[in-house]
């Protein structure tokens, strides 16, 4: 049978994922712009990004469930582009997953080995359910299992099969959050064991952090930056990616001066400091440039105290509108001329009582936290609707 | 938030019996319309019946409960032949509805698309007219020498069923297989649609994953498909086979004097013959027949293990 041959030949070929100028268009709309995308094999890979982006399109054309329009998928060194699904050494975990709801679990989890005329299932089939903690649960039907169980049961389902690439369709969207959290760990933990290269959509930015070692983060059918986790937050390149990851301060301000690395702006009626290797815009003087800083990476002082204010930070003074306690921080939102609503997050060590909204206060950070941005972009683009329902790419997908 | 909103008092309150109490015979109220409908018109005439078929008398001095049951035995060794001929042809009619049926049913559920309204509009469109008007419309279509019967021949198609007893010479019409065909055009409706609610219901996602776990198309649809489909099988076939077991139009209209059904001997007992024990011990003989049988089927096809 030539699909238990692919699957057996997988050690020679290599697990990395290579896409080659994909595309998607459904009629007149593109779902995904022409791609190059290469997942290296053993990696945890995160596809990020908004509803109807098309990331879930992406993933359905690595598994063979959706024709691409162009371009060829390969893994390690096989073109799978014409290959069905039931051929290629590659499976899904979906997001509703798809468990057969009249089989039993020991059923389900056996379910691609015997397709590929494999007849002692039993011991796989154990081993596996063991690995998931669900031994006790075979002979019961995915009905009568929780969220978190079926969940379980879909990864199973998917890895006995060893494939080469392991693809996970939003998997804990429909877990609520502390399932969620328990359960990212749980992959991570089960990914790591195994070594095989899996492929996670999800729109939450936060899981893909958690669990990847690399994140691209994608936007109406294209990859706006791809990283480690700690690079896309540190230096987003777009506003998409500032806004999607986390939460951004963008200040628009004009280049003032250059001096060797740093570059001086004109913001508000201040000054800011940018060093030069942190912008990925033209810095012409004159020109215009988004200046970005993170809401934890910012101080807060009473405007009483800004002659305790050491010298060399960037600065910004304001009025704070809204303050909201939420244990580990409080949220402050302050409005400033550089930026209307300024969002600072203070640790709650030493709290200063006096912060209350109405204040008058003074923001600093270190210049090196800052980032530039092409102020040719919206400056909100990736803010609404970034954590929405998974519903129009669905749509689409069918 | 830092206002705390008092939680609403979670114990009953003794003054909160009274409506739930009021409540309670709300269900018995909501069953009494369909309760008493079926008393009158369902339960009593059963009753009726069963005391007819017990009785034993004439037409001119008056019928009296004698509890005759040898007419239960009369009746069946009488007229078994038309109980087998009924069950033998419900089941045809039953399998051929399923045959044509299931790839229509799968057709809308799963590849119409916008079409979808359509096809199902054309699936119910003959129930506007009459079941008798339709029956005969099939008189003519399978008329002698009609194109359908001089195709049949043609393509010896005749000659086959000729073979097997369905038809005699070249003739379709006055045979068993233009009963059978009657049965099955006047029934596909009900073996359509509930085949159609049920594959309508499987998540499409699941022929994705049956997919993804290495199965072709061809397994897909037996692993998958259609053991989820079988509720609609299921109730498709009793739909199907149950009425058409006790049919006597189109055996009537379609058939001859050899392929009469049980109905079409219930129907002359009651209304030409008068010997309504008879009548009834018939008809209390083809409930008792179906009964057991459908019993039979539904555990055999375990449906009650299906989601």
């Amino acid at each position: 049978m030539k699909t238990t041959k692919d699957t057996t030949t997988a050690g020679n070929g290599g697990g990395d994922v290579r896409l080659t100028g994909i595309s998607k268009t459904y009629g007149a709309f593109t779902a995904v712009h022409p791609l190059d995308l290469t997942v290296p094999e053993g990696s945890f890979f995160a596809l990020l990004g908004a509803s109807g982006c098309g990331k879930t399109t992406t993933l359905r054309m690595i598994a063979g469930l959706e024709e691409p329009t162009s371009g060829t998928v390969r893994l390690g060194d096989q073109d799978v582009t014409a290959l069905p699904p039931y051929k290629r050494p590659v499976n899904t975990v979906f997001q509703s997953y798809a468990l057969f709801p009249h089989l039993d679990i020991f059923e389900n989890v056996a379910f691609g080995l015997r397709r590929r005329g494999i007849k002692s299932v039993r011991k796989q089939v154990e081993e596996m359910l063991d690995l998931v903690q669900l031994g006790e649960q075979a002979r019961k039907k995915p009905h009568q299992l929780s969220g978190g169980q079926q969940q379980r049961v879909a990864v199973a389902r998917a890895l006995i099969n060893h494939p080469r690439v392991l693809l996970l369709d939003e998997p804990l969207g429909a877990l609520d959050l502390k399932l969620r959290r328990q359960m990212q760990l749980e992959l991570k933990r089960i990914q790591t064991e195994v070594g095989i290269t899996f492929v996670h959509v999800t729109h939450d930015q936060e899981e893909a952090m958690t669990m990847a070692d690399t994140v691209a983060v994608m936007n109406a059918g294209r990859v706006e930056q791809l990283g480690s986790p700690t690079d896309l937050y540190e230096n987003p390149r777009t506003t998409f990616v500032a806004n999607f990851l986390g939460t951004s301060n963008l200040i628009e301000a004009e280049v003032d001066s250059k001096s060797g690395d740093e570059i001086v702006l004109k913001a508000g009626g201040g000054k800011l400091v940018l060093p030069g290797a942190r912008t990925s815009a033209p810095t012409a003087t004159g020109g215009k440039v988004l200046v970005g800083v993170r809401p934890e990476k910012i101080s807060l002082t009473h405007a009483d105290d800004a002659g305790e204010i050491p010298e060399g930070r960037n600065r910004i003074t304001g009025r704070i509108v809204d303050s909201s306690f939420i244990g580990v921080s409080t949220q402050f939102v302050v409005d400033s001329p550089a930026c209307s609503d300024f969002e600072v997050y203070v640790q709650n060590i030493d709290r200063d009582t006096r912060l209350v909204p109405g204040t008058e206060v003074v923001l600093h950070w270190n210049p090196a936290h800052t980032f530039g941005l092409d102020a040719a972009q919206s400056p909100l683009a990736g803010t609404v609707g970034s954590a929405g329902v998974e519903t129009v790419e669905e749509e689409v997908a069918r | 938030m830092t206002t705390v909103t008092e939680a609403p008092p979670l114990a009953p309150a003794p003054e909160r019996k009274p409506p739930r109490r009021r409540g309670r015979w709300t269900p018995y109220l909501l069953l009494l319309p369909g309760l008493l409908w079926l008393v009158v018109f369902f339960a009593l005439p059963v009753i009726y019946q069963a005391s007819t078929s017990v009785q034993t008398g004439s037409l001119e001095e008056g019928y009296e409960v004698t509890w005759h049951f040898a007419t239960y035995w009369d009746a069946l060794s009488a007229y078994w032949p038309q109980f087998i001929r009924s069950v033998l042809y419900a089941a045809s009619a039953t399998v051929l509805c399923l045959l044509l049926g299931y790839p229509l049913a799968y057709l809308i559920a799963f590849r119409a698309g916008r079409w979808r309204n359509l096809i199902m509009i054309l699936v119910i469109a003959p129930f506007f007219t009459s079941f008798l008007i339709r029956t005969l419309a099939w008189k003519t279509i399978l008329a002698d020498g009609g194109p359908v019967v001089g195709a049949l021949d043609a393509l010896h198609v005749l000659d086959v069923t000729n073979l097997l007893g369905w038809t005699a010479g070249d003739r379709v019409l006055a045979t068993p297989l233009a009963v059978v065909c009657g049965l099955t055009y006047n029934f596909l409706p009900f073996m359509i649609l509930p085949l159609y609610t049920s594959l309508e219901r499987i998540d499409p996602r699941l022929h994705e994953a049956a997919n993804d776990l290495y199965a072709r198309p061809s397994t897909t649809f037996r692993r998958v498909t259609f053991p989820l489909s079988m509720p609609g099988v299921v109730s498709g076939t009793l739909l199907t086979f149950i009425p058409a077991t006790g049919d006597y139009i189109n055996a009537d209209l379609l058939g001859s004097t050899d392929t009469r059904m049980v109905g079409n001997v219930i129907q002359t007992q009651f209304l030409r013959i008068l010997d309504y024990p008879t009548a009834a011990a018939l008809s209390f003989l083809l409930m008792a027949a179906i009964l057991f049988m459908v019993t039979f089927y539904i555990r055999k096809s375990g449906t009650e293990d299906l989601v």
